[in-house]
């Protein structure tokens, strides 16, 4: 989409989008190689103890829809290319959260034959969670940190 | 009947196959049979009813000996009967038993796979784990392979688009799907709203912890195989735990024991609460899902409080566990016990009585009681078909026969009653962890552990929330193990989606897939459908009736 207006509508609109972007983003989540750990707490964030649906967060189906990508896992030589394809169907912008210690730096299974490494090995990464796995809160503080991020760029650089 | 009585008949039925027998624990008994026996032998225990085949471990014995030994552990009761076949290291061959067990088609590929020895009859000799494009002729579990440099030389792959095929259209499900929440890819074949064929293709999570487990030390591999899964971590753990200490001949203490026990039990629940909510997902009931988490952070959070995690707790060590019940925590736990028998309770009433749930639960995905036993299935989807076959009470380990456990049953063999006695086993769950509490013994939490192992091999099984979990572990007297074999018990199970999956309708896949509790993490530890063979196995409902009447005629 082109928009011919002058700076000041430009602006006005990319603080629109900015302010749709952090108030609702749409999450997808792949398992690149998870024990499952990880995963189960994800689906605790969006159940009612921790219901991050209240943020505007949803997760759901389709890579095309979505915004932030929940990675999960190392990365494992089967699974490397439907990660890659995963992120490459996401529209732009687009933003990768890596969940865990073995998404984050292998974990446990650094050096296992068929792990290919950490995810910002195949995608890049914008944040980084550790935990084996995170609680469900340090998912949430996670994701909060790259929705402020987003919201002012300038200084989340610092 | 005593072990013994049961390991007796086992050598009289084999006498005239077996090459020599050992006893190298009182519940085992090996006998060494030549490849060319073990159909007769494999035939003549299945005509006795004798057992079923619980994993098949292939052992690399090294370039000196330049042998392979094929293991298959049957088990009947507490008995362990293994049959030991050796073959040359390169070009070795062993004949598919897959026609008295369908279950080891996907244990024979493992070996291929593996090891490098040729199964000869069976249909699909496709990868099961590895990577579609891993190199050929490279066979990760020998001890000489380069691992290494054969995944450098793995060229990525992607299963083919789907669509139309001649008159068949594919509906491919994974690896990435909402409905999964982790990757597998399944292909289902439809007629409309009939599902034709079925396949699936696991492998997705492959990491390679067997081979792993051989690099590391006793203690490091308990941290690895307790994230061999993140659902069930402590019954892996604690599963190895008991292999080690069996291969030491160091016991535990009794509290440890029964601690452990009580960790098992917390795990059941909260593992049977989440898939409570997932399978209900499945099948279109959201609500449910949301109500059965809610609940189960009751546990998460008595588990946290006692071991400062909530997946990974690493309660056990070798030699005891790591953490105490103190008073608080008891008190706590009971709380929580109140909480979940309430609930469990009213989700035992729903799951019975709730007319739009049935709707879609029973008469779903039916299995005899005959069927069941033949696939060789496993857990709660075995003992809704009304077969009492669990480790908890066959062979109690640890603490399980100072605070036994009843096995839940149903005869239904539907899904409707595979959510029965799952919430029939939480109840029974509270009770033992009640009884645990009650009776808790005092005494120390760890005992010294030796670094170095003895030379020795043993079976650990264990009754994870899944069903039968299988630890084969050889130790070679240094501190690091020669071989640990995990056989989980979702790869039992996948026979029964497959084969049940043909000729159900399309929209009761879901909840049928979800019905076995299937782990993916468990079970793709170690293995790939091989793209450039072409050579897929699709279940057609000629083939399936085929192998429903090889089934059932004795």
């Amino acid at each position: 989409m082109s928009v011919h207006t002058d700076s000041l509508w430009g602006g006005a609109l990319e603080k629109i989008k900015t302010w749709a972007r952090v108030n609702s983003p749409w999450a997808i989540h792949y398992n690149s190689g998870s024990c499952n750990g990880c995963d189960i707490e994800i689906v605790a964030t969006l159940t009612p103890r921790y219901d991050v649906e209240r943020f505007g967060i949803k997760l759901q189906g389709s890579p095309r829809h979505a915004d932030v990508l929940i990675c999960t896992g190392p990365v494992t030589l089967q699974s490397r290319d439907r990660l890659k394809r995963i992120y490459e169907q996401m529209p732009d912008p687009k933003f990768v959260v890596a969940v865990g210690s073995c998404a984050t730096s292998g974990g446990v299974f650094q050096g296992c034959y068929s792990v290919v490494g950490h995810i910002d090995e195949v995608i890049p990464v914008n944040a980084y969670i550790p935990g084996c796995p995170p609680r469900p809160e340090a998912i949430i503080d996670g994701v909060v940190k790259l929705l402020a991020s987003l919201q002012a760029p300038a200084k989340a650089k610092k | 009947m005593s072990t013994d009585l049961v390991l007796q008949k086992v050598e009289t039925l084999l006498a005239g196959f077996a090459k020599g027998t050992a006893k190298p624990e009182p519940n085992r008994l090996d006998l060494n049979i030549d490849a060319s026996d073990l159909i007769a032998a494999i035939t003549a225990l299945r005509g006795a009813r004798w057992g079923y085949l619980a994993a098949l471990t292939g052992v690399d014995l090294g370039k000196e000996a330049n042998q392979i030994e094929a293991l298959y552990h049957l088990c009947e009761g507490d008995a362990i009967a293994t049959l030991r076949v050796r073959v040359p290291r390169a070009g070795g061959a062993v004949p598919s038993v897959y026609a008295l067990h369908p279950n080891s088609m996907f244990f024979e590929r493992e070996l291929m796979e593996m090891f490098g020895v040729t199964v000869t009859g069976l249909a699909d000799t496709s990868h099961l784990f590895l990577p579609d494009g891993w190199p050929d002729g490279m066979y990760p579990l020998l001890k000489d392979t380069d691992v290494k440099a054969a995944a450098a030389r793995t060229m990525g792959s992607e299963p083919p688009e789907m669509g139309r095929q001649g008159d068949r259209f594919i509906v491919p499900i994974g690896p990435q799907h909402p409905a999964l929440k982790e990757p597998g890819h399944f292909e289902f074949a439809v007629d409309g709203e009939l599902v034709t064929g079925a396949t699936v293709r696991l492998g997705y999570v492959h990491r390679g912890i067997e081979r792993a487990c051989e690099q590391q030390n006793y203690t490091q591999n308990l941290y690895l195989t307790e994230r061999v899964c993140g659902i069930c971590s402590h019954s892996h753990a604690n599963a190895y735990v008991n292999g080690v200490e069996q291969l030491a001949k160091v016991l535990a203490p009794p509290r440890a024991q029964a601690i452990r026990q009580l960790v098992a039990c917390l795990e059941r629940i909260h593992s049977h609460f989440l898939w409570l909510g997932v399978a209900a997902y499945e099948a279109g009931f959201e609500t449910l899902l949301m109500y059965s988490w809610r609940d189960r952070e009751v546990v998460m959070d008595v588990l946290e409080q006692m071991t400062g995690n909530r997946v990974n707790y690493s309660a056990s060590v070798l030699g005891g566990v790591k953490y105490d019940v103190t008073a608080a925590h008891a008190a706590a736990i009971r709380r929580a016990m109140d909480t979940i028998e309430e609930r469990a309770t009213h989700y035992l009433h729903v799951v019975t009585t709730d007319t739009s749930f049935l709707a879609r639960a029973q008469g779903i995905g039916v299995t005899s009681t005959e069927e069941a036993d033949a696939l060789g299935l496993l857990g709660p989807t075995l003992r809704a078909a009304g077969v009492t076959r669990d480790v908890r009470v066959d062979a109690p380990y640890g603490s399980y026969q100072q605070f036994p456990v009843t096995a839940s049953v149903d005869s239904a063999g539907d899904l409707a009653a595979r959510f029965k006695v799952r919430m029939l086993e939480t109840l029974e769950s509270v009770r033992v962890i009640r009884a645990i509490l009650d009776g808790l013994p005092e005494g120390d939490l760890t005992v010294k552990f030796p670094r170095k192992i003895p030379a020795g091999e043993t079976i650990s099984r264990f009754e994870a929330p899944r069903g039968e979990l299988f630890y084969y572990i050889k130790s070679n007297g240094t501190d690091k193990p020669e071989r640990v074999k995990i056989r989980t018990p979702s790869i039992c199970n996948w026979i029964y989606v497959l084969t049940k999956a043909v000729g159900s309708q399309m929209a009761d896949v879901p909840p049928l897939l979800a019905g076995i509790d299937p782990c993916f993490s468990c079970n793709d530890r170690m293995i790939v459908v091989n793209r450039h063979g072409g050579d897929r196995r699709i279940w057609t409902r000629e083939d399936l009736r085929r192998h429903a009447s090889t089934q059932t005629r004795r």
